[in-house]
C-alpha cells in the first residue's frame, strides 16, 4: 500500500478532473435530453426524424468510437478551416477535457432523451389543459407545469444515467485527458503494479458511483414528499 | 476538408473483417456470462445471508466500476503477481482474448443477474399460492411456473444488455486486439480521415445492434405467445 501514498496527490488531481468532465457532461446532456424529448413529442416529422436517428445511432455506436470521431473529426474540422483563414497553421484541435465532455454528453444525452419523452409522456394531460384554460402559454405551462412534475419521474432513471456518464469517463485517457486512468498508466510504469493502481482507479469510481446512488435516493424521497402520505 | 464517401465503401470491407473477432467475443462473453448470472440470482434471493450477500456485493462491484478498469485489471493487472505468471493459468490469462473474454464475462454477469431478478420479483405472486395449492415442489414452482414468466418480463432489458455489451466489446482495440474499432483505428492512423473511417465503423455496430434487436423482438414473441389476449 505503500507505493499508493506516493501517488494519491496525482489521484486526487484525476479524480477532480473526472468531477468536472462529470459536472460539465451532465449539464450539456439534460441540455441535449430535453431538447430531444421535445423533439421526440413535437408535431413536426422533420424534428422526429432528426431525433430519432440522433438516438438510434448514439445508443447503437459504442461509446470509443463517438469519443473518437468527436475529437479526431472536429480537430480535422477546426484544422482546414483554420488553414482556410491562415495557411501556416498546422494544428487546431478542441481540448481534449472539453472534446471528451461534449462526446459524452452526447452519448448519454441519446439515453437521456427517451427517458425525459418518457417521463413528459407520464405527467396527466389534464394538467397541461387545465394550465391552457388558466391563460398560462406554452413556455409557461412547460416551466410551471411539465418540467416540475416530470422531473419526478425521470428521476431514477436520470440516477443511471448519471452513472454512466462517471463510468464513461474512463475512455478519456485515450484522447489524452489526464484523468485517473491516465495517473495509473504512469504509476504503472514507474512502479511496476499495475493490478494496485488499476484497484485504485476501480475503488475511485466505486466511491462515485456511491454517492450518486444515495444522492439520487435521497433526491427522490424529496420528490415524492407530497405523495409518501397520500398513496 | 474533403468528405470521401469513396473512402467509406473502400474501408467497409476492411472493418468488417474486424466484426468476426467482435462477434467472437460478443457471443462467447455472452453464455459465460449469462450462466454466471444464473447462479448469481440464485444465490442473490436465496434468502440465506451468506449467499446473498456475496452475490450483492458482487453485483454492486461490477456494475459500480467503469468496463475498461475491469478489462486493465485482468490484462495489465494479474501479470503484477509471481504465482499467477508461474501457474498453468498464465497461459490463458496472458492472452488479450481470453482477458477480454473474462472480463466480460465478469461484467455482463452482474447486470444480468440484475435484471433477471427484477424478473423474478415482477412475477405474480398468486401464481405461487396456486402452484403451492396444486402440490407442487419449491424447485418445480420455480422452474414451471416462475421462470418461464420471469424469461418473459427480463427479455427487453436483456436485449438492452447484450447491445451494451456489443458496444463494450470496443474496448479491446485498447488491449491490443483488432476488432471493428481496432482495425478503424489503425486504417485512421494512415489516412487521418476520423470521419469516414470511424463513421464506416459505427456503420458495421449499427447493423450488428439491429440483428440483436431483432432476435430480442423474435424472442419476445416466442415467449409471449400465451399472453396476447
Amino acid at each position: 500500500m505503500g507505493v499508493v501514498v506516493e501517488w494519491l496527490n496525482a489521484f486526487l488531481w484525476g479524480a477532480l478532473v473526472i468531477l468536472g468532465v462529470f459536472f460539465v457532461a451532465l449539464v450539456l446532456t439534460v441540455v441535449w435530453g430535453l431538447i430531444g424529448a421535445t423533439a421526440k413529442l413535437s408535431n413536426s416529422t422533420v424534428a422526429r426524424g432528426i431525433a430519432n436517428a440522433y438516438t438510434t445511432a448514439l445508443r447503437g455506436t459504442p461509446e470509443l468510437l463517438v469519443l473518437l470521431i468527436v475529437y479526431f473529426g472536429s480537430a480535422v474540422t477546426l484544422t482546414s478551416l483554420a488553414k482556410f483563414v491562415d495557411p501556416s497553421v498546422k494544428f487546431v484541435h478542441i481540448p481534449p477535457f472539453w472534446a471528451g465532455s461534449f462526446a459524452i454528453s452526447l452519448i448519454v444525452g441519446a439515453y437521456a432523451t427517451e427517458t425525459f419523452r418518457g417521463a413528459f409522456l407520464g405527467v396527466d394531460r389534464g394538467q397541461i389543459e387545465a394550465a391552457r384554460s388558466l391563460g398560462l402559454s406554452p413556455f409557461q405551462t412547460l416551466f410551471y407545469v411539465r418540467l416540475p412534475q416530470m422531473w419526478r419521474l425521470a428521476l431514477p432513471a436520470f440516477g443511471n444515467h448519471m452513472n454512466s456518464l462517471i463510468k464513461d469517463t474512463a475512455l478519456l485517457s485515450v484522447i489524452g485527458v489526464e484523468e485517473i486512468m491516465y495517473t495509473a498508466d504512469r504509476a504503472t510504469t514507474i512502479t511496476n503494479k499495475p493490478f494496485t493502481m488499476y484497484l485504485v482507479v476501480a475503488i475511485i469510481y466505486l466511491a462515485f458511483v456511491s454517492v450518486i446512488i444515495k444522492t439520487v435516493a435521497l433526491l427522490e424521497i424529496h420528490a415524492n414528499r407530497y405523495l409518501a402520505r397520500a398513496r | 476538408m474533403n468528405f470521401e464517401i469513396s473512402l467509406i465503401w473502400e474501408s467497409l470491407p476492411k472493418i468488417a473483417e474486424g466484426a468476426e473477432l467482435t462477434v467472437r467475443l460478443h457471443l462467447l462473453s455472452l453464455v459465460f456470462g449469462t450462466v454466471l448470472a444464473l447462479g448469481l440470482v440464485l444465490m442473490r434471493i436465496s434468502g440465506i445471508a451468506i449467499l446473498s450477500w456475496p452475490a450483492f456485493a458482487y453485483i454492486y462491484v461490477f456494475r459500480g466500476t467503469p468496463l475498461l478498469v475491469q478489462v486493465f485489471l485482468i490484462y495489465y493487472g494479474l501479470a503484477q503477481f509471481e504465482f499467477i505468471r508461474a501457474s498453468p493459468l498464465w497461459i490463458i490469462l496472458r492472452e488479450p482474448f481470453w482477458c477480454a473474454i473474462i472480463a466480460f464475462s465478469l461484467n455482463v454477469a452482474a447486470y444480468t443477474a440484475e435484471i433477471l431478478r427484477g424478473g423474478i420479483q415482477g412475477v405474480d405472486q398468486g401464481l405461487h399460492e396456486a402452484g403451492r395449492a396444486l402440490g407442487l415442489s419449491t424447485s418445480q414452482r420455480f422452474i414451471h411456473v416462475t421462470a418461464p414468466i420471469a424469461i418473459r418480463l427480463s427479455l427487453p432489458a436483456y436485449g438492452n444488455e447484450m447491445i451494451s455489451l456489443m458496444k463494450g466489446t470496443a474496448l479491446v482495440s485498447l488491449i491490443t486486439m483488432y476488432d471493428i474499432t481496432g482495425v478503424a483505428r489503425t486504417i485512421m492512423a494512415r489516412t487521418f480521415a476520423p470521419y469516414e473511417i470511424f463513421i464506416s465503423a459505427a456503420i458495421v455496430y449499427l447493423g450488428l445492434t439491429w440483428l440483436i434487436q431483432r432476435a430480442i423482438a423474435h424472442a419476445e414473441r416466442r415467449f409471449s405467445r400465451y399472453v396476447r389476449a
